[in-house]
């Protein structure tokens, strides 16, 4: 009963306090890609601090959707973290760890989040919620049937029981499987709006998505924003990592079982860290008008995934 | 070898001929076919392990030396010499060439095929999936502009033929490989020469280019 308890705890804090690390780790191995020296993988929490320290300014203008969106932002990432396998496969949660539960849940924070960058009227975050809401509209197809795929393999739609799922390990599947995974890891760079969807470190007009959408937040409330896209990379990473690489999750609630699926998925999280790193220190940014090919190759890619799988 | 791991190697041939389709660097093109030449070569040994034929070890090291070592080193050589480092585009754009490929593997899954899939009943899964690369390798010669990709179009249908004839259990044997491999090799060189001239001639080796010799 107290190793669920503790297994429920850490499920739940897992990705709001490792989701600033990832950023941090990525970025590090970024500057390292571009023969910089880079800041500290610590960093990103020192400016959540830092931010959550500070005054904001409120637009006159904004109404009661702009102060609400970081805490359903965030509350959204939140939820969804603790839903989804992390570190064990044996959890379970038979309510929330639904696939269409996890793609509906993600996109009611990207509807607020949309909703918010164009409530103050700024021209920056109407662009920037335009164009979120165009590439949240084509990566849905791609994320659902990517998701779909690995729920047809394994003959159910909860999270955790596809990841508990031994035929992948064993061989079997492989084609439906590695075509799911590159059409999801599609879909990871879309949704976290990451190289070539976006570029997370910029804040040009001509480029920005994410980045124009929170333009107008300022101290505690840019926080949790930040704190909310940090998180949702690290939901993305750990779907990637545990329902397409199912291997090193605890199948049982024992210490130490618990503690090397830690070990497992923090050493799954450096991959995937450094896998976006050479990514986004190869690979320019596509212009906008680029990117639905993109999501559609995601999408038909889990098709032909599906097809093959019969 | 475990029917699991023989799975596999057809899987990676198909997995190359989806890159094949989208990827735009001529290199790129050329490493996929040296992979999904190298699954070929090892399918062969497999099959020399299962018979003891061995003719099928020969074969196989010829493969080896010819489609994976000397082809790849033909074109490689061609791609440096003109510096053709990207490939002249498709007909259709990626996604309407994706759709394609969906609708080629549910004809050669369907029913339509299934008299020839179903020589070996065990296999049936199998040879749809070595249908649908040769299916796939068609369409890849004819959705391509460029003669390179064009030329390993054709030398990824004939991997692809091998494969579907290693899975249906054909016979095979020595004589007829070596002359498909000696056809490869003349054809290899005639292809190189035919480039390099299309090339020196109209200073790309986009196929639509030759039209100018209608006027």
């Amino acid at each position: 009963m107290i190793t669920n308890i503790i297994t429920w705890i850490l499920q739940l804090i897992f990705v709001p306090i490792m989701a600033p690390l990832c950023v941090g780790i990525t970025r590090k191995l970024k500057a390292k890609f571009q023969n910089r020296k880079g800041a500290s993988i610590f960093q990103p929490y020192q400016d959540l601090q830092k931010l959550f320290g500070k005054d904001e300014i409120i637009s006159k203008d904004a109404s009661w959707i702009f102060r609400c969106a970081p805490y359903i932002v965030f509350t959204v990432t939140i939820v969804v973290g603790a839903s989804i396998p992390l570190f064990a496969s044996s959890i379970n949660n038979t309510i929330t760890s639904d696939l269409l539960v996890i793609v509906y849940t993600l996109a009611i924070g990207t509807f607020f989040l949309a909703l918010a960058g164009i409530d103050t009227g700024s021209a920056f975050g109407g662009f920037g919620s335009s164009r979120e809401m165009t590439m949240s509209a084509l990566a849905e197809g791609g994320f659902i049937f990517s998701l779909l795929t690995m729920a047809l393999i394994s003959n159910s739609t909860n999270l955790f029981m596809i990841s508990q799922n031994s035929l992948l390990l064993q061989g079997h599947f492989f084609l439906s499987t590695a075509l799911a995974f590159c059409g999801f890891f599609i879909i990871v760079l879309a949704e976290t709006a990451r190289f070539p969807f976006d570029n997370p470190s910029t804040h040009l007009e001509l480029t920005m998505i994410h980045e124009a959408m929170i333009l107008e937040y300022s101290g505690k409330k840019l926080a949790l924003m930040e704190w909310a896209s940090a998180n949702k990379l690290l939901i993305f990473i750990a779907i990637a990592s545990n329902l397409f690489f199912p291997f090193g999750l605890a199948q049982d609630l024992s210490a130490s079982a618990i503690i090397l699926g830690i070990i497992v998925f923090t050493i799954k999280i450096g991959i995937f860290c450094l896998v976006i790193a050479i990514l986004e220190s190869s690979i320019a940014k596509f212009r906008f008008f680029r990117l639905p090919d993109l999501l559609i190759i995601a999408f038909i890619l889990n098709v032909i995934a599906i097809i093959l799988i019969y | 070898m475990n029917i699991l791991f023989l799975q596999f190697l057809l899987q990676v041939i198909f997995l190359t001929i989806v890159f094949l389709h989208i990827s735009k660097k001529n290199f790129d093109a050329i490493w996929a076919y040296g992979i999904q030449s190298f699954a070929i070569t090892i399918l062969l040994l497999n099959s020399f392990f299962e018979t003891g034929n061995i003719s099928l070890l020969f074969v196989a090291l010829l493969v080896l030396i010819v489609k994976v070592v000397l082809a790849p080193r033909f074109f490689a050589r061609l791609i440096k010499k003109n510096e053709l480092i990207f490939s002249v585009s498709t007909y259709l754009n990626i996604p309407i060439t994706l759709i394609v490929i969906v609708l080629l593997c549910a004809i050669a899954f369907s029913g339509i095929f299934e008299p020839l899939t179903s020589i070996i009943s065990s296999n049936q899964g199998l040879l749809s999936l070595a249908l649908s690369t040769m299916f796939l390798s068609l369409f890849l010669i004819i959705n391509r502009k460029s003669a390179l990709s064009q030329i390993v179009g054709i030398l990824s249908l004939e991997n692809s033929i091998v494969a579907f004839a290693i899975f249906a259990g054909l016979e095979q044997s020595l004589s007829l490989q070596i002359g498909i491999l000696f056809d490869i090799s003349v054809w290899l060189i005639i292809a190189t020469v035919f480039m390099s001239m299309m090339y020196t001639h109209f200073g790309s080796l986009d196929v639509t280019d030759m039209k100018k010799l209608k006027d």
